[in-house]
């Protein structure tokens, strides 16, 4: 009985994290019954993560905004001004698509450390030095559209980050309909992380510090190769993955990477538990303060391209309540109301909650007024999720 | 118990003095800290304890006066400076970072590096955890995991991290500011054998606190402020009940060591 008991501990000690993971796996377990297979199927999950991609960048720098007690109610429209800047740059000041990323990414860093100054510099609350971002910027992306309205956008290598798949490896005739190079790539991952993990263990253990139990160990294992393994074929049975996808992907690794294993990551977090003592303990709130909402601002310019890519357009009312939708990922995801608490992978399975919600209803056929008051009761019942585990603790 | 005089004092403060505004908080203090010496410092509420700390660990800068630290005059313009000499302040309020675990917390704003990834520190966090490991078991601090997140810890085991945490790097002074404030007694017993545990291993401590009991329990040499004016600087000696009477007849102004002086 010793697996069951280690896994109620287990449990118990991670409800929070674990929570999360599982209403996701129970929402995804609903559509799929009501929908007859029609939510799981490899077209639609590739359809949903590049629908999900521009609000799940959005809400991995929104958790780091959040986890350093601020918000950014700025990000939506700066979103759809920089997606338009991007479609101005490529259209009609004719430069070439390696050139307009940098350029938007590099604006919308300057953007990010201009509310930096504001909030950092000028001590403005973040929620009005935002809101005014909200406003100007909502006012920039008209001017930019004015003339134009809808602009479109032709570059194929553009458009291809927002709607474009990886390519197939050529010349392998073998599993005829599944993508191949996705599935390498998905073993590929299985391996590593099965590595990373033995590794990781291996080196723990050599400290002489606590570890799982070996059967969780093994549970753990298996449970997320499966997880990996199942993705995998979902996808590679349309088209592969997708860059939208690879975009994630790669937001999600580095900056789990800097938030969990790096300095910087773990001033973040102390600056969010308690700034006064960051502040005494030689951190520089200030310095921080600036790094997140660049970051923020990097991540938002991210949104606009791939938002902008998805549409192949930029519109006029582009990245309309971006912001609060990835405030909501952030929160559902586990982000702490009350600062210091969240993590980017938790804020990306949030943005995934919400938008397969919205996915699941439509092809449910739920009324679209029907389906914000679900979404409304999911986020409610995230964070009383959170501040009821929270007092348990104590 | 006294250290011999000619020995050069940790820490030396010559008529400090601070105002803040039209309030003299401080009017001219001299305070001595020997080695491996508890120096208790109590006083009334504005009696200018908080500030004389707050002087010394470069909170505040103040309008007079000089600070020597083994017998070398020092300039410290903030908490950076303080730190630098090795002067640590153990808060009122902990300073601690509740989500965070104990060792990340030990090792708050001086993280061990292990590799760098461009420009980006990467953590050496079993490193961090061994060293953390190392100083609760030299502390004999009882807490059951370094992972274990400070906002799980009882108002004893913080205050032993925070403690701890002052006392990580090698500092030369550890102030604490009512370090048995809001504490149960079980814990404030805990965090008196800590003060006791600290200077058996040869640090100097200086400790503010309200309760006489502590300061009579902990304390070498005691020292009284009282409207920004030291009135009283003894060993503290003798029986419980007799030197709590004479304290508080120094705290509360009926009788003061240092009257001519001040006139003068």
């Amino acid at each position: 009985m010793s697996f069951f008991k280690d896994a109620q501990k287990l449990f118990q000690e991670n409800i929070r994290e674990y929570g999360m993971y599982i209403a996701f796996f129970i929402i995804i377990l609903i559509f799929s019954i009501t929908t007859k297979g029609l939510f799981i199927s490899s077209r639609n999950i590739g359809n949903l993560l590049n629908a999900t991609s521009y609000i799940a960048v959005l809400a991995v720098g929104m958790t780091l905004v959040i986890v350093i007690r601020h918000i950014d109610l700025s990000v939506g429209f700066l979103a759809g001004f920089l997606g338009a800047i991007a479609a101005i740059a490529l259209k009609f000041w004719l430069l070439p698509v390696y050139a307009t990323i940098p350029l938007v990414l590099a604006l919308g860093i300057l953007a990010g450390l201009f509310t930096g100054f504001l909030v950092a510099q000028m001590r403005i609350p973040a929620f009005v030095a935002t809101l005014a971002g909200w406003l100007g910027y909502r006012g920039a992306l008209q001017l930019a559209t004015e003339g134009t309205g809808t602009i479109i956008i032709s570059d194929e290598i553009f458009n291809a980050i927002g709607n474009g798949f990886i390519p197939e490896i050529p010349g392998l005739d073998i599993f005829p309909g599944i993508h191949k190079l996705t599935l390498l790539l998905g073993i590929a991952a299985i391996i590593l992380f099965i590595r990373g993990e033995i590794k990781s263990r291996r080196k723990t253990r050599s400290y002489n510090f606590e570890v799982l139990p070996m059967n969780m160990f093994m549970l753990k294992l298996v449970f997320v190769s499966a997880l990996i393994g199942g993705i995998t074929w979902v996808l590679a049975g349309y088209r592969g993955l997708s860059w939208a996808a690879v975009v994630i992907l790669i937001v999600v690794s580095i900056y789990s990477f800097v938030t969990s294993k790096t300095v910087l990551g773990r001033h973040i977090y102390a600056v969010g538990g308690n700034p006064e003592a960051a502040q005494l303990s030689g951190i520089s709130v200030k310095k921080i303060t600036y790094v997140v909402f660049g970051s923020m601002g990097m991540l938002t310019a991210l949104s606009g391209i791939l938002y902008s890519s998805w549409l192949r357009s930029a519109t006029t009312v582009a990245g309309t309540l971006f912001e609060l939708d990835a405030i909501a990922a952030a929160f559902v995801g586990g982000v702490s109301v009350s600062g210091g608490v969240g993590k980017v992978t938790g804020s990306i399975i949030g943005a995934l909650v919400m938008a397969s919600l919205t996915n699941g209803m439509n092809l449910m056929g739920v009324g679209i007024s029907s389906q914000y008051i679900v979404r409304a009761g999911v986020l409610a019942a995230a964070v009383i999720f959170d501040v009821a585990t929270r007092k348990t603790v104590k | 118990m006294n250290p011999p005089e000619e020995a050069t004092p940790v820490v030396e403060m010559r008529n400090i003095k601070k105002s803040f505004a039209a309030v003299q908080a401080l009017r001219g203090v001299d305070l001595v800290l020997h080695h491996n010496e508890v120096l208790g410092l109590v006083g009334d509420n504005a009696a200018g304890k908080s500030t004389l700390m707050k002087v010394l660990s470069g909170a505040y800068v103040p309008d007079e006066g000089e600070i020597l630290i083994e017998g070398e005059r020092v300039h410290i313009a903030n908490p950076w400076d303080a730190r630098r000499l090795g002067i640590e302040m153990v808060y009122q309020d902990l300073a601690l970072a509740n989500n965070l675990d104990v060792s990340a917390n030990v090792f708050m704003g001086r993280e061990a590096v292990g590799t760098r990834v461009g420009p980006l520190s990467v953590l050496d966090g079993h490193h961090m955890e061994l060293e953390t490991q190392r100083l609760l078991d030299r502390l004999k601090i009882d807490i059951p995991s370094v992972r274990l997140k400070v906002e799980r810890l009882s108002g004893g085991q913080r205050q032993a991290v925070a403690i701890a945490r002052a006392t990580a790097f090698n500092s030369k002074v550890t102030i604490m500011d009512e370090p048995t404030a809001a504490l149960s007694v079980a814990a404030i017993s805990k965090v008196l054998d800590l003060v006791r545990e600290l200077k058996a291993q040869g640090a100097s401590i200086i400790i503010i606190s309200h309760r006489l009991e502590d300061i009579y329990q902990v304390s070498d040499r005691m020292v009284v402020l009282r409207q920004g004016r030291k009135v009283r600087d003894c060993a503290v000696e003798g029986d419980i009940n007799e030197f709590r009477e004479q304290v508080v007849a120094y705290i509360i102004g009926a009788r003061d060591d240092f009257a001519r002086k001040a006139a003068g």
